[in-house]
């Protein structure tokens, strides 16, 4: 096994090399020192920013430059938090994403899984209907007007009426994050305080999970209902298990496969965060902070995080390989 | 009634609430003993400042928060319209030579820093002339980009010099003398100008030249932008109070010098109960909690149910605020006793032409001709309606309202103010193309997203009514600065906030030495204009000075070297229990003369 990932690891640096490279080339096309050093600034301090910022130098210099340092994980300073390190930022925003995404995902895959064992194990009565009715307008309806009702009903709204009794807040992930961090080798990790945690996290990872599972019930409905016809399963009947048994044992394992490529898929997302919970909720994880930088042309910043982003992506693919093969043992890594 | 789903609601509420509220998990510092603290819960939109060192700051998130840790020479006075400066930690306010060169300031005395681990015992200390020296020359430091090297650029005599010589040395030397700088003891010393510089009074109260602290900044390093030291009203307690995009906690400065609730005010001030806390001990508030906002939606809604004590009014949520008709305030918002203020921005939005262009550039009679008929093709009014809920304020000239030189009611008979096609049609013929035949299209630069992309689609559909046509060039902001820098763009779409109110800050931009890439984007010449722009840098303010701006605003009006103007006006609404609060957006220092009146909020208490 361990020859098979160190050669997946190989095939794919140059894979990984291109993307550092299309997107680093990508940020040149437009010089974005004018906008960065704004309206004030004349001709000789955009050289001087240029030159101190090693955006003089030919490409592949500058490209080198950056994986020599991106091996050490040093991905230079931010240009727009001065004094802080892309690193730190990077470490940051980790924590803030996992603790929507984690949550939202375990609910999720739970709550999906067993809707599409049940949809499909009743498939075609009018449960599966009703199920696949609600499943089709959740995944129709935009992630935005979610967030936004969400929003409004599920805490402006009661807020107005119960005043500070309601126990979910609009925003305010800061002050959660504030009153319950640790620091450990330089990594604020929130202390996990389940109450602070409902006011200010349960809301987007509910909106979260309310998105998700259209999509996932869907598709596990599917898996589902294919295992439905196999002989095993027809078997198990035959031989009086319970119907409970059959679904949750027989059936469940059988799928696996389908359902860790599901999971592992969204693996890297956990990281990355939903750009858009982040930006409404005002939660300073991956996603916002990617896009943040990216508005303000905070180069270090896009070019650290994709970096890390593009491997996050590389090893989660390189993970379900492995991990189809420890779940299904007809599978051999060769 | 209360049915049953309102009631598992009510019960699921309940057992979530008291857990949440259960008192072994309060946050430190919540105990009994705050209950009469007065906090102050404010918004602010985008995700806040990237810097809390004002020497690297320059937007106004930035301006926001640095204003309230540090302080500045002299401050705006809080309910003075027109606006105007007061004494901060100077003592008085500069005292001029004849000849307007030399500036003697005296300090205050027994001013001191915050309480910072940087200095002996941890004890803030007397803030002394040399640190105003000291935060002075970090401008001239390459470490921090020159961000805010303009605002002494050419100004202080051997400042240029002493950045050089630094700047080859290679390593910076905080302690080399500069001939401007004139030390005379702890609490005295002199500003030395190369020549009067009048507007430089404006320059004293921007954050950018507050005064901090040599200990702190050599102790933290790059981090001191995280770890700010000041002598402001209120202080940044732990780093971790400001998390980084979404909120900032700053606590009362205890050492915060002697300054009172002003009792000079306006007419209308005293019934809008702005004077009721005259004499008061500032800053008033205990505590203030900025939540910063990416997206409009919940700050909106966070003001809606009560969690915010002020807010600015979205477009979106406009007419939800307000009668489109009547402009006024709803009477559900009226009812809850919200109130609603609209202040204009010093703002100057047009559209430049590059005066080097060989088609639209040029001071001869046919090119003045192109150019107006381009003004008079545009209707600012409908720009200002279709994006801005008609709520903009369209004027003529450069000189934005509030500002000496703005004309009354914004409207000038010498003004080529559109929409006038016959007239704009006379001129395109004037200028060699009757009705449009024969001149090519107009590369037309402004950024891309947001309105800008529509409102191109506008403009071009204006200026197609007589045959003027116009190639948009969505760019991102960088790229359109860079094109307007290099004076590629002939045609762009631009905007100017005012670094301070005084209408020198706007006729800079048509300053001959000021062409690009300094802020002269339109590359405007005019022997005349430098002559008398050089004249009014060293004038006080005064009906000798005004005339001669409207002197050079008429100047430029005839040359035309842009098509406008327009200023955003940025709607408040304020919640009855904040008190003291009246909206600018000049000025940042007003936190500290808020308070709150917290038996008012929902609940009476706190949230």
């Amino acid at each position: 096994m361990w020859s098979f990932i160190l050669r997946r690891l190989l095939y794919n640096i140059p894979v990984y090399l291109g993307i550092i490279m299309l997107v680093m080339a990508l940020l040149r096309v437009r010089n974005p020192v004018y906008a960065y050093l704004g309206k004030n600034a004349d001709q000789k301090q955009i050289e001087e920013f240029e030159k101190s910022f090693g955006l003089k130098d030919p490409f592949i210099v500058q490209y080198g430059r950056f994986l020599w340092n991106g091996a050490r994980l040093d991905f230079g300073e931010s240009w727009k938090y001065k004094g802080t390190t892309v690193r730190e930022k990077l470490l940051g925003a980790i924590p803030p994403s996992l603790s929507i995404t984690v949550p939202a995902l375990v609910l999720t895959s739970l709550l999906s899984i067993t809707v599409g064992l049940l949809s499909a194990f009743n498939r075609g009565r009018l449960l599966d209907r009703l199920l696949v009715i609600a499943a089709v307008l959740g995944m129709s309806i935009s992630f935005l007007v979610y967030i936004i009702f969400g929003q409004f009903f599920g805490a402006a709204l009661p807020r107005n009426v119960f005043g500070d009794d309601w126990p979910l807040a609009i925003v305010g992930y800061g002050a959660w994050y504030r009153m319950s961090s640790v620091d450990i080798f330089g990594l604020t990790i929130p202390v996990p305080d389940a109450l602070t945690w409902v006011k200010f996290c349960l809301l987007p990872v509910l909106i979260s999970v309310i998105v998700a599972m259209g999509y996932d019930t869907r598709f596990y409905r599917a898996v589902m209902v294919e295992e439905c016809n196999r002989d095993y399963i027809i078997t198990a009947r035959a031989k009086g298990a319970p119907k409970s048994k059959i679904m949750f044992v027989h059936m469940l394992k059988n799928a696996m496969i389908p359902i860790i490529t599901r999971i592992m898929t969204t693996l890297p997302f956990l990281i990355t965060g939903s750009i858009l919970l982040e930006m409404y909720f005002n939660i300073p994880g991956m996603g916002r902070t990617l896009i943040t930088a990216i508005t303000d042309m905070d180069y270090p910043m896009i070019q650290g995080f994709t970096a890390v982003i593009a491997l996050l992506y590389i090893l989660s693919i390189i993970l379900t390989d492995v991990l189809y093969a420890l779940v299904d043992p007809r599978v051999r890594l060769s | 009634m209360i049915n049953g789903t309102m009631r598992r609601m009510m019960t699921f509420a309940a057992v979530l609430s008291a857990l949440v509220a259960a008192p072994s998990l309060a946050p430190a510092g919540a105990g009994s003993g705050d209950v009469a603290e007065k906090v102050l819960r404010l918004p602010m939109t985008t995700d806040g400042p990237k810097s809390l060192d004002p020497i690297v700051g320059s937007t106004t998130y930035e301006n926001r928060c640095c204003s309230q840790i540090f302080d500045t020479l002299v401050q705006y006075k809080y309910l003075k319209r027109p606006f105007e400066l007061e004494p901060a930690l100077l003592a008085e306010m500069p005292v001029i030579s004849e000849d307007g060169k030399v500036w003697h300031c005296t300090l205050k005395k027994g001013v001191r820093f915050q309480d910072d681990a940087c200095f002996p015992g941890g004890k803030g200390r007397e803030i002394v002339a040399s640190d105003v020296f000291y935060s002075w020359k970090r401008a001239a430091d390459p470490k921090y980009q020159f961000k805010s090297y303009w605002l002494l650029e050419d100004t202080i005599v051997g400042l240029d010099e002493f950045k050089e010589a630094q700047q080859q040395s290679g390593s910076f030397d905080y302690d080399a003398p500069v001939e401007g700088f004139r030390l005379i003891n702890d609490h005295e010393f002199e500003l030395v100008f190369k020549r009067p510089v009048q507007q430089f009074m404006w320059k004293l109260a921007m954050f950018q030249l507050s005064i901090v602290p040599r200990e702190a900044v050599e102790k933290y390093g790059d981090r001191f932008n995280r770890h700010p030291v000041g002598s402001g009203p209120f202080m940044l307690e732990n780093e971790s109070d400001w998390q980084i995009g979404t909120s900032l906690v700053l606590k009362r400065n205890p050492n915060y010098r002697d300054e009172f609730y002003p009792s000079e005010a306006m007419p209308g001030d005293a019934e809008a109960g702005l004077t009721k806390a005259a004499g008061q001990k500032l800053p008033i508030a205990d505590r203030i909690e900025i939540t910063f906002f990416v997206e409009s939606q919940p700050m909106w809604l966070k003001f809606e149910a009560g969690e915010l004590d002020y807010t600015t009014v979205p477009e979106t949520a406009y007419e939800e605020a307000f009668s489109r008709r009547s402009g006024n305030l709803k009477r559900p918002y009226e009812q809850r006793g919200i109130t609603a203020h609209k202040v204009p921005l010093i703002d100057f939005i047009f559209r430049g032409f590059n005066m080097e262009d060989p088609l639209l550039g040029g001071y001869t009679n046919e090119k003045r001709a192109l150019r107006k008929a381009i003004c008079l093709a545009l209707d600012w009014d409908e720009m200002n309606e279709a994006y801005y809920n008609g709520t903009a304020l369209v004027y003529d000239g450069m000189i934005p309202h509030g500002l000496d030189g703005y004309p009354e009611d914004g409207h000038l008979p010498n003004a080529w103010r559109g929409p006038d096609l016959e007239r704009a049609r006379q001129f395109l013929a004037e200028a060699g193309y009757p009705d449009g035949q024969g001149l090519p299209v107009i590369d037309y630069y402004t950024s891309s997203g947001g309105t800008s992309e529509r409102m191109a689609a506008l403009t071009a559909r204006q200026l197609a009514k007589v045959n003027i046509r116009i190639n948009p060039r969505l760019v991102d902001f960088s790229t359109l600065m860079e094109a307007v820098d290099n004076k590629k763009a002939p045609f762009f779409s631009f905007a100017w906030g005012s670094d301070y109110p005084d209408a020198e800050n706007n006729l800079a931009l048509f300053y001959g030495p000021n062409e690009a890439p300094k802020p002269n984007h339109f590359n405007y010449k005019n022997a005349e204009y430098d002559r008398l722009y050089e004249k009014i840098r060293t004038m006080p303010p005064g009906p000798e000075r005004t005339a001669i701006y409207i002197q050079m605003r008429d100047m430029v009006l005839e040359d035309c070297p842009y098509a406008g103007s327009m200023a955003r006006i940025r709607h408040f609404l304020v919640n009855p229990w904040l008190l003291n609060f009246k909206p600018t957006e000049t000025f940042y220092t007003w936190m500290k003369y808020l308070d709150v009146d917290d038996s008012k909020r929902p609940g009476g208490s706190s949230r």
